[in-house]
């Protein structure tokens, strides 16, 4: 099951890969006479409100979204696991204030500070590089409610019998949190990671409203997927459901590919 | 020790036992008791009508209205003077029977309706008419109208018997009777925030975030030709709906009678399914424009500032946008081309012979090469060797816009200009444009609410706050912005018709010329009215389809 | 004298937490731009009034320290301050929203997690293959769709509302967990042997892994409910609920600091109070088998 899964996600980036670089499509060019076309030739998929070709774009948003939001997501996770960690088993002294940073992060409205990081950057800052940017910012701010979770199991783990006599073997402090800790974590960990693929896809359109984001004429897959709420949208064409049939065929071949047997 | 392997499904259904069934159907109960949906908003009573406003007003003071929400509340309530006819764009009588002006422009004289009385009854005489008027022209009042006046410390308001109102201006002011059609008579030293009113509905409740309701006003002035008291409908119901789809699924259902501000793609698809509520007026009253910042304390690269501010750099970047393609793409045909500031809805003051720079991609090319800019393979460099690139600022949930800027991101290509778009939430847009100036070019939309050409004022003469692309200036910065500058002000003082066109002619042709707003589309008026409704009168000008909502009934048969 | 001392110690945490969470929200709406911008600024006919009253703002909250003195004075009269937008104090705004917001909150939540459970529970302990992969499917089609399009669709067909949408999200989150953490703890050993032993499921799951994962049961709840209160925003403004997200949003907009202060600070106290109550739970629990077989 998990390697058909494995096989069938990497067929899928390569179909991406490909459809993005075919010779003769580009993400970009307004075909001005073909607006919402349906499938030909040309366009196997159709074409948008611009002329522009669907199955590049949604080829090009998708690795874009992918390769953005499961870095966030993993470095979300990341940062999470590591606060949690540290909290539940560091000096008592920094368990304290650490879950306080942590819960100040949750009810501060961080709204603003996007804001302001979008008056931060220059104007004509390249698409590309507001794209990479907001990924990083979801990243780091992304962590705190699962960075809580963490530490409750963390903490419930430290009077664990493999805990104890882990330490009274000697192992040292890297090669429990390694060997033993983490694996234990992940059935908090790979669910985190799951859920925070689309949430920050959808945060990092969201965040298109305040200047940060996917840029244009870049594609983005959350703005995309944003799309679905516009009835007349949905009445014209059912290529429009192509974005979010990807994504879910994606999130289920991984859930299938890092779930254990 | 082998892993255990898991059961197949079948037996392991078994495990769980009758207890456990009836665990589960405890719970999908109990989930399903949960799930009782949320209370929809109140019925319209039975015979009125209800649309949909996107946020609150702001207030029910009439005197104080200064945002759209509460501004069609007054229009809806307030009885007034003098009444702009939307279709004609005359001032014609309303609570007055008539009305006269000075040849010098410095005295009006108003002769009220005999018997003209409030919602509750009290009678309304020219007391009440002189005490609402010098409540808005009152600086503690802080009447948004009161500007209008240009000097309203100065203005006296007599009245020597119960039906007349004289009312001396120290200065004249053009199209004043306009003015008065924003003045809602109210009763003398009872300020009512719209509980009691002379016009044809009065405030009856209020629930924040939910609805405003309005009731007919039984002693309403206006009778239909047969006798009978206007107005028909009894009520009026004004849910706050921020979110289009459901105030759109309402009107479907029938809860909503009116739908304004539709999008162009749900404008088609209702004119799909139900083309005889969907109706396409041609264009408005209003612009969308991009310009450039050219404003001398920018905080933006000397060479930058000179792109901005040279004319042929921008009538280049006019003619190299194919406007036809913004209006059939990002408005799905449902916008007309514009070239000048004055739509050709607004059917007086419209000049059809202006000399515009049209679409022409070549002439562009040859104007920048004059300009001193030139081509080395995709891209375009200024004299200096800087590539020409800069960003667009627009505001963002607006889709058509967004199109737009794309679209022109990709016609500015074809002549090597790089552009970055950059859409912003309002604020923060608002403090880039008159704050910090940190911008480069912008595209927005102007509401034009009011036709005639005076109301712009503020928008081009060069010392005003919003004179968009240089605001504030101590003195005009070029000399076309003075002629610009003497041209308002001429049109301000001309004391007829024909003067005051040739004048607002004028300004027309310098700003076709000199491209400072380089005009994109004039978005096309889309309503969608219920069928059901007879005495519908559809017009380009706010407030749209109701306008004449004390004429407004339904079919036979129908309610 | 031990509980009073730790009640005491939740509190002032709290309180700390309230505090900080006050000044942070504070700087970041005052510094963000567009505080001092007012839409009516491009209105060329209404400009001048807004500019007037920008100016008097400007000099009355130029610095965050006058911004944060003028609140403080206030809160000390018992006040929560002026709301921008709508001209009216801070707490006759938010009362009947609180209201409105807890009820959807609470309803939602105990749909997502009675949802997620009965779903959890079994297939977690079946191995059913199937059965998970299906439910898999479902919340990765919950998770993909934004809740802009769950509204429209619940719109267009008539049925449902935010309780159902702000639910679903959330079950198909909570499922994630819930089967993940108990996939792992039906495998332990003994839980295995109390199978073995023919020990019914429902004893089972009421007597030993409820009380083993309590801790991080509670963990999930605390997630839960941060991952509800962000829902609650674009659902409320969506579905037109006249809830305190709906008010946070166009305070967010308008750059409205008072109300936006309230709803940080009742996030902030909502947020400490759930912290609280989760720390003793770990505490007394070990996770350890000798402990399970004792009970």
């Amino acid at each position: 099951m998990r390697r058909t899964a494995l096989v069938l996600l990497l067929a899928l980036l390569a179909a991406a890969v490909l459809a993005a670089l075919r010779p003769g499509s580009s993400y970009a060019a307004q075909d001005r006479e073909q607006s919402w076309a349906p499938a030909s030739r040309t366009h196997p998929a159709g074409t948008d409100a611009l002329g522009r070709d669907r199955l590049t774009r949604v080829a090009v948003a998708a690795l874009l979204g992918l390769a953005g939001a499961a870095s966030a997501a993993a470095g979300a996770t990341g940062i999470a696991a590591g606060v949690g960690v540290l909290a539940a088993f560091g000096p008592k002294i920094l368990a304290g204030p650490l879950l306080l940073v942590c819960d100040s992060f949750l009810a501060l409205p961080w709204l603003f500070l996007l804001m302001m990081v979008r008056a931060g950057l220059p104007l004509q800052t390249a698409p590309l590089v507001s794209a990479a940017a907001t990924f990083l910012i979801l990243a780091l701010l992304g962590w705190p409610a699962c960075a809580r979770a963490v530490h409750a199991g963390a903490s419930a783990m430290r009077r664990a019998d493999w805990m104890i006599q882990g330490r009274a073997a000697g192992l040292r402090a890297t090669q429990l949190m390694g060997r033993h800790l983490l694996p234990r974590m992940l059935p908090l960990l790979i669910p985190q990671l799951l859920i925070s693929v689309p949430v920050f896809l959808i945060a990092e359109a969201n965040l298109g409203t305040l200047g940060l984001g996917v840029a244009e004429p870049l594609p983005s897959w959350g703005s995309m997927l944003l799309e679905l709420d516009n009835s007349a949208l949905l009445a014209s064409s059912h290529w429009v459901y192509l974005p979010v049939a990807l994504l879910i065929a994606f999130l289920v071949l991984l859930e299938l590919c890092v779930t254990e047997a | 020790m082998k892993p255990i392997r898991d059961d197949h499904n079948w037996r392991g259904w078994r495990v769980i036992g009758w207890r456990g069934w009836r665990l589960a159907l405890v719970i999908a109960a109990l989930t399903t008791g949960l799930l009782i949906a949320s209370p929809m908003h109140a019925q319209s009573g039975s015979g009125g009508v209800a649309w949909a406003i996107k946020y609150d007003p702001k207030t029910f003071d009439p005197a104080k209205v200064d945002d759209q929400a509460s501004e069609l509340v007054r229009y809806l309530t307030g009885g007034v003077l003098l009444r702009i006819n939307r279709h004609t764009q005359e001032v014609e009588p309303s609570l007055a029977s008539s009305w006269t002006i000075a040849p010098d422009g410095r005295t009006l004289v108003f002769h009220l309706r005999a018997g003209l009385r409030f919602s509750d009854g009290s009678a309304l005489t020219s007391a009440d008419a002189a005490w609402s008027i010098r409540r808005v022209l009152a600086p503690a009042t802080a009447a948004p109208v009161a500007e209008e006046f240009l000097t309203p410390g100065g203005v006296t308001v007599e009245t020597p018997d119960p039906l007349t109102v004289i009312v001396h201006l120290p200065r004249r002011v053009v199209s004043i009777g306009r003015v008065f059609d924003e003045i809602a008579i109210e009763p003398q030293n009872r300020a009512s925030e719209g509980r009691v009113t002379a016009g044809p509905y009065v405030v009856a409740e209020y629930e924040r975030g939910q609805f405003v309701r309005l009731e007919r006003n039984p002693h309403y002035w206006k009778h239909d030709p047969g006798g009978a008291q206007l107005p028909y409908l009894p009520s009026i119901r004004l849910d706050i709906v921020a979110n289009p789809e459901q105030e759109q699924v309402r009107f479907v259902r029938g809860q909503y009678q009116f739908l304004g501000g539709i999008s162009p793609e749900y404008f088609d698809l209702l004119a799909r399914t139900q083309p005889q509520s969907a109706h396409d007026l041609g264009p408005s009253l209003n612009t969308e424009q991009l310009w450039f910042n050219q404003a001398a304390a920018a905080p933006l690269p000397a060479y930058e500032k000179q792109w901005f501010a040279s004319t042929a750099f921008r009538v280049a970047i006019s003619e190299a946008i194919h406007r036809q393609d913004l209006a059939r793409l990002a408005y799905s045909g449902h916008a007309t081309p514009a070239y000048g500031f004055i739509s050709p809805a607004n059917k007086v003051w419209f000049d059809a012979h202006l000399d515009v720079p049209r679409e022409d991609v070549a002439a562009a090319n040859v104007a920048l090469a004059k300009a001193g800019f030139y081509r080395s393979g995709a891209t375009l460099y200024d004299a200096s060797g800087h590539a020409v690139r800069f960003s667009i600022l627009t505001n963002a949930g607006n889709a058509a816009r967004e199109k737009m800027a794309t679209l022109i991101q990709q016609d500015l290509a074809a002549i090597g200009i790089t552009v970055t778009v950059v859409t912003l939430d309002f604020p923060a847009l608002i403090d880039r444009l008159m704050h910090t100036e940190n911008y480069e070019a912008c595209i927005l939309g102007l509401a034009n609410v009011d036709p005639d050409p005076d109301s712009m004022m503020n928008l081009w003469l060069s010392s005003s706050p919003n004179h968009q692309w240089n605001p504030s200036e101590k003195t005009p910065a070029t000399p076309w912005e003075a002629a610009i500058d003497a041209a308002m002000q001429a049109q301000a003082s001309a004391t007829g018709m024909e003067g005051r066109r040739q004048a607002v002619d004028r300004v027309q042709q310098i700003v076709a010329t000199e491209q400072p707003f380089i005009y994109l589309v004039y978005p096309n008026a889309l309503y969608a009215v219920s069928p059901a409704l007879a005495g519908v009168d559809l017009t380009v000008l706010a407030p749209g389809p109701v306008w004449n909502i004390e004429s407004l009934r339904w079919q036979k048969g129908k309610r | 004298m031990r509980s009073l001392g730790g009640a005491l110690l939740v509190l002032g945490r709290v309180a700390l937490l309230v505090a900080l969470v006050a000044m942070g929200t504070l700087a970041l709406v005052r510094f963000a731009p567009g505080y001092f911008a007012d839409a009516r600024e491009m209105d060329a006919q209404h400009a001048e009034g807004a500019r007037a009253a920008l100016a008097a703002r400007r000099a009355s909250e130029g610095s965050v320290a006058a911004l944060a003195g003028s609140v403080a004075a206030g809160w000390l009269h018992g006040e929560l301050g002026v709301s921008r937008q709508y001209d009216v104090p801070v707490w006759e705004l938010i009362r009947p929203r609180l209201r409105v917001t807890f009820s959807l909150l609470t309803r939602a939540l105990g749909f997502a997690w009675l949802a997620a459970a009965a779903l959890a529970v079994p297939l977690s302990g079946l191995g059913g293959r199937r059965g998970a992969a299906a439910v898999t499917l479902g919340s990765a089609m919950l998770l993909s769709v934004p809740i802009g399009a769950l509204a429209t669709l619940f719109l267009l067909t008539g049925m449902g509302g935010p309780v159902l949408a702000v639910g679903l999200v959330l079950a198909a989150r909570d499922f994630k967990f819930l089967y993940s953490l108990l996939r792992r703890e039906w495998r332990t050993p003994h839980l295995l042997y109390a199978r073995a032993q023919g020990v019914g499921s429902v004893r089972l799951v009421l007597g030993y892994l409820l009380p083993a994962l309590a801790p991080q049961l509670l963990a999930l709840l605390l997630m839960s409910l941060v991952a509800a209160l962000s829902l609650a925003v674009p659902a409320e403004v969506i579905f037109d609920v006249p809830g305190l997200g709906q008010l946070a949003w166009s305070a967010a907009i308008n750059r409205d600091a008072p109300v936006l202060l309230a709803v940080s600070l009742l996030m902030a106290a909502a947020v400490g109070l759930m912290g609280a109550c989760s720390r003793p739970a770990i505490r007394s629990s070990s996770g350890s088998a000798a402990d399970l077989e004792a009970a």
